[in-house]
C-alpha cells in the first residue's frame, strides 16, 4: 500500500515534467524518422543495415530506455536533496516500499517508450511497404524488459549515489556509451580492436543484439545474449536495491 | 496529567563532535513545550532522535511509554514532525499532498485531506502546485502534512521561520487551537513565539539543557522579566 501510495506519486512527478514527454518519447520516435530517411537516402551498395527499419526499431527502443536511466537517476537524487524525504524517512515506510514506488512508474515509462517507439516503427515501415512482423514485434518487446531492469537499476544507483548535479553528467556518459558501443549506430562488427572487445564485455551491445534477433537475426548468438541481459539486469537492480538501502540506514543513523 | 516524552540520558555523537550530552526530561501530555538554542546547539538533532531520523548514541527516550530505540516502527506512527525545512512535494497541490502522506499512514486519503483543507483554510488553493505558493502556504501545508497522521505528538521544528508578521500569527492560531489536544514540542529562534504558545521552555546550550520550566519559574531562577534576558543571561552566565 504504502509503495503504491509513493509509485503513484512518483508517476504523478513524471507526468508532469514535460521533459519526460520530450526525451522519452518525443526523441526515439524522431530518431527513427531521422535514420529512415537517412536510410532511404545511403545506395545498397554502402550495405549499411543497421538503419534499416528492422534493426533500428528495437535499437532505438533500447536506446529510449537510457532515458529512463536518467528519469530514476534524477528523480531519486531530487528526493534526497529535498526535506520531503526526511519527512518520508519519519513515516512507516520502509526501504523496499521507495524501491517499488520508483521502479514500477519507471517501468511504466519505459514501457509506453518502448510501445511508442515499435508503434512508430511500424507506421514507417508500412509506408516503406513491408511492414514489420507484429508478432516479432512482441517478442523484441518482451526480450528488452531485462533490460528495462538494467537501466532502472543503473539510474536508481547513480541517483542514490552521487547528487542532484552529477547524476545527469554520469548518465549522459552511459547513453554515449551505449550509443556507441551497443552497435545502435553502426556495426559494432566492422570496428573491431578494442572497441568491439569493450562491447562485447559491457551488456549494452547484447541487449541490443537481443531485441533485434526476432526481426531478423542469427539464432546461435541467443543463448549468450538472452544470459548476458537477464543476468545484467537482475545483478544491476539487486546492487542498486542495496545500495539504496544502505544509504538509507546511513542517513537515518 | 500523563507523560508523554520520557527523555532518558538522550545522546549523539558524530565524530569526535558531540551534538547532545546526554538530555534528561519529560514532557507531558497536552503540553506546548519550546526548546531554545542558539544555532548548533541540538535542538533539530534531538527532534531527530526522538521521531526515529536519528539513532541515539547513548540513552533512550519514551514517546507514549514506547522507547525510540526498541519499538522505532511504533514510535514513527504515535508522532509527526514538521521539519525544519519545508518539507512539501512541490510538483504535486495542496490536496495531493496531503492525500499522499494519508495514503502513506494507512488513513482514508480523501476524507483526512478534506478534514485538513477545511481545518487550515486551504479551500481556495486545493488545487494549486505548491511550488507556485508563497513561503507562509507553504509552511502551513508542511503543518498540515504532519497533523493529518493524527500524531499523539507533534514536532514543529521552527514552524515561523521566515514569515511576515501576520502569516506568525496565523500559524500561532492554528497551534493554539491544537494545545491540550495533542503533545507539542517546539523549536524557535523567536522569544516572543516561545512566550506566546508554550506551557514550559527549556534552554539548551552547546548539547547540554540547561534549564526547564514554565516561565514563572525561569523568571524566579534569573531575576530577569523577560524571556530574552531570561536568555542572553543564561546562555552567557554558562560561556
Ligand atoms: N549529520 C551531522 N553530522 C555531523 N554533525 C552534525 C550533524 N547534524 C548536526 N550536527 C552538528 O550537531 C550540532 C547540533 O546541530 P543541530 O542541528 O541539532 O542544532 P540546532 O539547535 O537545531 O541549530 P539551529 O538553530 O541552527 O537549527 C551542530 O554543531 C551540528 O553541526
Ligand atoms: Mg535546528
Amino acid at each position: 500500500m504504502k509503495s503504491t501510495v509513493f509509485a503513484a506519486r512518483t508517476g504523478k512527478e513524471i507526468r508532469r515534467d514535460p521533459l519526460s514527454y520530450i526525451l522519452c518519447l518525443g526523441f526515439p520516435i524522431m530518431m527513427l524518422l531521422i535514420m529512415s530517411i537517412v536510410d532511404s537516402s545511403l545506395p545498397p551498395e554502402a550495405e549499411v543495415t543497421v538503419f534499416h527499419i528492422r534493426s533500428l526499431a528495437p535499437a532505438i527502443a533500447y536506446f529510449g530506455l537510457t532515458f529512463v536511466m536518467l528519469f530514476t537517476a534524477i528523480q531519486v537524487s531530487k528526493d534526497r536533496t529535498t526535506a520531503l524525504l526526511l519527512r518520508l524517512y519519519a513515516s512507516p515506510m520502509r526501504a523496499a516500499d521507495y524501491v517499488v514506488g520508483y521502479t514500477l512508474p519507471m517501468c511504466v515509462l519505459g514501457l509506453a517508450q518502448m510501445a511508442a517507439c515499435f508503434l512508430a516503427a511500424f507506421l514507417v515501415s508500412l509506408c516503406q511497404g513491408d511492414p514489420l512482423s507484429i508478432p516479432a514485434m512482441l517478442l523484441s518487446y518482451l526480450l528488452l524488459i531485462p533490460s528495462l531492469f538494467l537501466f532502472v537499476g543503473v539510474g536508481m544507483l547513480f541517483g542514490t549515489a552521487v547528487s542532484e548535479k552529477s547524476a545527469p553528467g554520469l548518465c549522459s556518459i552511459i547513453i554515449s556509451a551505449v550509443g556507441m558501443i551497443g552497435g545502435i549506430w553502426m556495426d559494432v562488427n566492422t570496428i573491431g580492436g578494442i572497441i568491439r572487445k569493450t562491447a562485447e564485455m559491457l551488456p549494452f551491445y547484447h541487449g541490443v543484439r537481443l531485441a533485434r534477433l526476432p526481426l531478423g537475426g542469427a539464432m546461435d548468438t541467443l543463448p549468450a545474449d538472452l544470459l548476458c541481459a537477464l543476468v545484467s539486469g537482475v545483478l544491476c537492480y539487486i546492487l542498486a536495491v542495496t545500495v539504496f538501502t544502505a544509504r538509507m540506514k546511513k542517513d537515518i543513523s | 496529567m500523563n507523560t508523554a516524552i520520557r527523555i532518558k540520558n538522550l545522546r549523539k555523537e558524530f565524530g569526535a563532535k558531540t551534538a547532545v550530552k546526554g538530555l534528561n526530561l519529560e514532557v507531558r501530555e497536552g503540553e506546548i513545550f519550546a526548546f531554545l538554542g542558539v544555532n548548533g546547539a541540538g535542538k533539530t538533532t534531538t527532534i531527530r532522535m526522538l521521531t526515529g531520523l536519528s539513532v541515539p548514541t547513548a540513552g533512550d527516550a519514551e514517546i507514549m511509554g514506547h522507547s525510540i530505540t526498541k519499538e522505532p516502527d511504533t514510535v514513527k506512527i504515535l508522532g509527526n514532525i514538521s521539519p525544519q525545512e519545508t518539507a512539501v512535494a512541490p510538483n504535486l497541490t495542496v490536496k495531493e499532498n496531503l492525500e499522499f502522506i494519508a495514503g502513506i499512514y494507512g488513513f482514508d486519503r480523501a476524507k483526512t485531506a478534506e478534514e485538513m483543507i477545511a481545518r487550515f483554510g486551504f479551500d481556495e488553493i486545493r488545487n494549486e502546485k505548491v511550488k507556485t505558493l508563497s513561503g507562509g502556504w507553504q509552511r502551513k501545508l508542511s503543518i498540515a502534512m504532519a497533523l493529518i497522521t493524527e500524531p499523539k505528538v507533534l514536532y514543529l521544528d521552527e514552524p515561523t521561520l521566515g514569515l511576515d508578521v501576520l502569516a506568525r500569527r496565523e500559524l500561532w492560531h492554528v497551534i493554539e487551537t491544537l494545545h491540550h489536544k495533542i503533545t507539542i514540542i517546539l523549536t524557535t529562534h523567536y522569544m516572543e513565539e516561545a512566550e506566546e504558545l508554550s506551557d514550559r521552555i527549556a534552554i539548551m546550550v552547546r548539547g547540554d539543557l540547561i534549564c526547564a520550566g514554565t516561565m514563572e519559574e525561569l523568571r524566579r531562577q534569573t531575576g530577569k522579566e523577560k524571556l530574552e534576558d531570561i536568555f542572553v543571561s543564561i546562555v552567557e552566565g554558562i560561556r
